[in-house]
C-alpha cells in the first residue's frame, strides 16, 4: 500500500495530466482508466451516487463550453476532463482517509494543528450536509416552501441561521471534546505507520513524469 | 500510615459563565469526588451538573471564559495551574453529544486520537484499542465511520474512547438520553462492568435515576448550582426528590410509602403483600382514554426505503380524533421514516399515507403543514428569528393564517409569555422545546408528530409536556409521538404501534404489549418498573 503523500502526488499528476490532454482518444483513455480502477476497487454503487451529482455539473460546463467556442468537441471535451478531474479525486479521498493525508503531512513537517483543520474540514463537509437537510425538512414541516425551485430562494435565512448557528455550536464542542482527548498535548505519536519506501519514490517519480508525457503526447 | 487524600477536592467553589454579573451557575460547592466507584451526580436541566464536571478536568476555568471562586484540586494540584492536555489521561470526560465528540473517520482511530496524544508506541496503542473495544463489546465496529452508527453505538465509542486512557476517573454527562432501552440496558451493563473491575472510578451527571441510582454507591444532588444532598443513594432516596425537579424512582416511592427503611431501588426487590395494591395504586400510572373519533390519519400498506434497503414493509394502521398514540422499537426500526412519511417528507415506494384525507404524494410537504405538525428532536434546526414570538409566527405567515390570539394563548398554556421577546438560540433546552411545540401548533394543525419529545428533559418539562398532549386529545386533535422513552410512553398513550423489523410487531394498550415478553425481547424493549411492580402486585393479590 502507498503511503498517502506518494498517492496525493499521483491524484495531482494525473489531474494535470487530464487538464494538459487535448486529444479526444486520451481523454476518453483517461477516463476509461478511472473507471477501471472504480471497478476493481469495488467502489461502483459509491461512484454511481457521485455521479448523480457530478454529471448535471459537468454537462453544464460542457455547454458552456460549446457556446463560449462554437465548438461541440470542444464542449464534450470540457465535459470529459471535468468528470476525469472530479473522479481522480473521488478514488483518492474513497482510498485515503482525510487523517491519513493529514498525518502524513505532519511526519514530514506540517504542524499537527494546520493539517487537523485540514483533515477535519474535509470530513465535516458531509455532516453539514446533514445538517442541512434537517434543517430544510425542518422548515418544509411548518410551512415554509422549501421544496426544490424559485421559491426556496426567497427562504434562504429559513435555511442558513439555523445551519450557521449550528456549524458554530458543532466547531465550539468538537473542540472541547478534542481538547478533552489531548490534541493540544506535544510529542504525539500515530497509530499508523508514515513511511515513504521505495515505491512511494517510484510512484512519485511516475506522477512528475505524467506532466511532460501530456504536454508531448496529448 | 497517613490516609490518601482525595483524588477531587472541590472547597467553597463558584463558576459563573461570561464577564459580567449574571448568575453564577455553580455556588459554595465543598466535595470530595474521585474515590467512589460509581458516583451519581444528580439533578434537574440547569442545575450545574456539566458545570460541575467540567471544572474536574480543567475545561473550567482554562476552555470556557468566567469567574471561577474557590479552588478545585486534582491529585492534590490545584486546576488553575493544570491545563486541560494536563489531565485529560487522569480525569475522562464523555459528553452529552455524542455526534459533536467523534471527529475520525473510524471507531478505532477514535479510540487511538487520545492515546495518540499520550505520545505511546504504535504497538501499545494497538492493543489499548483492542482492549477497549472488547471492554465495551465494539470489536466489529473498529473499521466503521462513526456517523453512520447508531446513537448507543456511538456512546459506546466515546466511552472506549476515554477507557483506552486508563483514567483514574471517568466522567459520563447524561449518557442515557438518546439512548433506546436495549442501548440502556448495555451501557448500564458496560459502566457496572467498568466500576467493579477497576482502577477507574465513575461520575455520571444524569436527572433520570431510576437507571442510575441502583448501580451507585453514592449520589449527590445539585439544583441552583448548590449541592443539597450528599449520600448513599437509599439514603438520599428516603427524602423527596420532588421539590429538586428530579423524579422519585418508582421502587423508592413505593418503598417510602409502604414504610421500608432502607428503600429498595428496584421494584423487583419490593416486598410485595395482599393489602400494598391499595396502598399503592396511585402510583402506578392510569393510561389516558383512547380516542374514538374520526380517523385524521390513515397509513395503508406502506413500503419504504433508505439507501436502497427496505426499512418498512407493508406498514398500516389508522389514529383517530382524541387519541395519544406512540410509536415505541429499537434504533433503526425505521420509526423516523414511518413519521417522516405521514408529513411527506419522504414518499412512499409503494402503499399511501392519508392525512385528515389528502395523499401525502400529491400535496408537497409544506402545504401539509396546515394539518400536520411534526416536532422534531432538535428544535436548533428550526430556528432562525431574532424573537421567540416571531419564531412562533413563521408558520401561520408561510401559511396565510391569522393566529394572533391563538399564538397568546398558546404562550400562555406552554408558559412562554415572559420568554416571547428573547432570542430563541438563547434558551434553555426545555425552552426551546416548548418554543418548538409552540411553532407547531401555531397554525393549528390537527394531528401532532413529536419526535423524542423527552430527550434530555427534566421532571418538570416532562409533566408540562405531558399535560399538554393531554389537553391536545381533549380539543379533538390526534398525537403520535416516536419514544424510547416507555415510562411516558405507559403515562401519556393509550395506545402502542411497535415497529420490529420494519412491519408492526404490535398494535395495542401499553399493559398488552408489555405483558409479552418474547415481543419485547423480539422488538428491543423492556417492560416498564411501573408495568413490573403492576404485574407484581397483582400476583400478590391472587395469591
Amino acid at each position: 500500500m502507498l503511503d498517502p503523500r506518494s498517492r496525493f502526488c499521483l491524484a495531482c499528476g494525473y489531474a494535470g495530466a487530464v487538464i494538459l490532454s487535448t486529444v479526444p482518444w486520451a481523454l476518453m483513455a483517461q477516463y476509461l482508466l478511472l473507471l477501471v480502477l472504480v471497478w476493481v476497487w469495488h467502489r461502483g454503487g459509491t461512484y454511481l451516487r457521485w455521479l448523480h451529482l457530478v454529471t448535471p455539473m459537468a454537462l453544464f460546463f460542457g455547454a458552456l463550453t460549446w457556446w463560449a467556442s462554437c465548438s461541440l468537441a470542444g464542449g464534450g471535451a470540457a465535459a470529459l476532463k471535468l468528470l476525469s478531474l472530479t473522479t481522480t479525486f473521488f478514488l483518492f479521498f474513497e482510498t485515503t482517509a482525510p487523517e491519513d493525508l493529514g498525518n502524513s503531512l505532519v511526519a514530514a513537517g506540517l504542524p499537527f494543528a494546520a493539517a487537523f483543520v485540514f483533515s477535519a474540514a474535509l470530513q465535516f463537509v458531509p455532516l453539514i450536509g446533514r445538517k442541512a437537510h434537517r434543517v430544510i425538512e425542518a422548515q418544509r414541516s411548518r410551512g415554509i416552501p422549501m421544496e426544490p425551485g424559485g421559491a426556496a430562494l426567497r427562504h434562504w435565512p429559513a435555511l442558513l441561521a439555523p445551519l450557521l448557528i449550528q456549524a458554530f455550536t458543532l466547531a465550539d464542542e468538537l473542540a472541547e471534546a478534542m481538547e478533552a482527548r489531548g490534541f493540544s498535548r506535544p510529542s504525539r505519536t500515530f497509530y499508523r505507520d508514515y513511511r515513504m519506501r521505495p515505491a512511494d519514490w517510484l510512484a512519485v517519480a511516475a506522477a512528475a513524469g505524467l506532466l511532460p508525457t501530456a504536454i508531448w503526447w496529448l | 500510615m497517613r490516609p490518601q487524600p482525595p483524588f477531587i477536592q472541590a472547597a467553597k467553589l463558584g463558576f459563573t459563565y461570561g464577564r459580567g454579573s449574571l448568575r453564577p451557575v455553580l455556588s459554595d460547592i465543598d466535595l470530595q469526588a474521585g474515590d467512589d466507584r460509581y458516583l451519581l451526580i444528580g439533578g434537574a436541566s440547569g442545575s450545574g451538573k456539566s458545570t460541575l464536571c467540567r471544572t474536574f478536568n480543567s475545561l473550567i476555568p482554562h476552555f470556557y471564559n468566567g469567574r471561577l471562586t474557590g479552588r478545585v484540586l486534582v491529585g492534590g494540584m490545584d486546576t488553575r495551574t493544570l491545563s486541560v492536555g494536563d489531565l485529560f489521561d487522569r480525569v475522562g470526560m464523555v459528553f452529552q453529544n455524542p455526534e459533536a465528540q467523534l471527529f475520525n473517520s473510524t471507531v478505532a482511530r477514535e479510540i487511538a486520537f487520545g492515546l495518540e496524544s499520550l505520545g505511546l508506541a504504535r504497538s501499545e496503542i494497538r492493543r489499548r484499542i483492542g482492549e477497549a473495544a472488547a471492554a465495551v463489546g465494539i470489536e466489529d465496529l473498529l473499521e466503521r465511520f462513526p456517523h453512520d452508527l447508531s446513537g448507543g453505538e456511538q456512546h459506546l465509542t466515546a466511552v472506549a474512547a476515554i477507557l483506552a486512557l486508563r483514567p483514574r476517573v471517568m466522567i459520563l454527562d447524561e449518557p442515557f438520553a438518546s439512548l433506546d432501552p436495549l442501548a440502556t440496558a448495555r451501557l448500564r451493563r458496560v459502566l457496572a462492568e467498568i466500576g467493579a473491575r477497576g482502577p477507574t472510578r465513575l461520575i455520571v451527571c444524569e436527572h433520570r435515576l431510576a437507571l442510575t441510582a441502583p448501580d451507585a454507591d453514592r449520589m449527590i444532588v445539585l439544583h441552583g448550582g448548590r449541592i443539597v444532598a450528599d449520600g448513599a443513594p437509599v439514603a438520599v432516596l428516603a427524602g423527596d426528590v420532588r421539590p429538586w425537579a428530579l423524579e422519585q424512582p418508582l421502587a423508592a416511592a413505593a418503598s417510602l410509602r409502604l414504610g421500608l427503611r432502607p428503600v429498595v431501588l428496584d421494584v423487583g426487590d419490593l416486598p410485595v403483600g395482599g393489602d400494598s395494591r391499595e396502598r399503592l395504586a396511585d402510583l402506578l400510572p392510569s393510561p389516558p382514554l383512547a380516542g374514538n373519533g374520526d380517523v385524521l390519519l390513515s397509513v395503508e400498506n406502506l413500503c419504504a426505503h433508505y439507501r436502497q434497503r427496505p426499512v418498512l414493509r407493508d406498514v398500516s394502521f389508522a389514529l383517530r380524533r382524541g387519541e395519544i398514540a406512540a410509536l415505541v422499537g429499537a434504533n433503526g426500526s425505521g420509526k423516523t421514516t414511518l413519521a417522516r412519511h405521514i408529513n411527506g417528507l419522504a414518499r412512499p415506494v409503494a402503499g399511501r399515507v392519508l392525512v385528515c384525507g389528502r395523499d401525502t404524494r400529491r400535496v408537497s410537504t409544506s402545504a401539509l403543514a396546515a394539518n400536520v405538525g411534526l416536532v422534531f428532536q432538535n428544535p436548533d434546526s428550526q430556528f432562525f428569528k431574532l424573537t421567540v414570538a416571531e419564531e412562533i409566527r413563521v408558520g401561520p405567515r408561510a401559511l396565510g393564517i391569522e393566529a394572533e390570539d391563538w399564538i397568546a394563548l398558546l404562550a400562555r398554556k406552554l408558559g412562554l409569555t415572559a420568554l416571547m421577546q428573547r432570542a430563541p438560540f438563547r434558551l434553555s433546552g426545555g425552552e426551546k422545546k416548548r418554543v418548538a411545540v409552540a411553532a407547531a401548533l401555531a397554525v393549528r394543525p390537527e394531528l401532532l408528530v413529536f419526535d423524542e419529545p423527552t430527550a434530555g428533559q427534566d421532571l418538570f418539562f416532562r409533566q408540562a409536556l405531558g399535560d399538554l398532549l393531554l389537553g391536545l386529545a381533549e380539543e379533538g386533535r390526534a398525537v403520535l409521538m416516536v419514544t424510547h422513552d416507555l415510562g411516558f410512553a405507559e403515562r401519556c398513550a393509550s395506545r402502542w404501534l411497535v415497529l420490529g423489523n420494519g412491519t408492526i410487531a404490535a398494535d395495542g394498550a401499553p399493559a398488552r404489549i408489555m405483558a409479552d415478553a418474547g415481543l419485547l425481547r423480539r422488538c428491543g424493549l423492556m417492560p416498564t418498573d411501573a408495568f413490573r411492580l403492576r404485574t407484581r402486585l397483582e400476583a400478590a393479590s391472587h395469591a
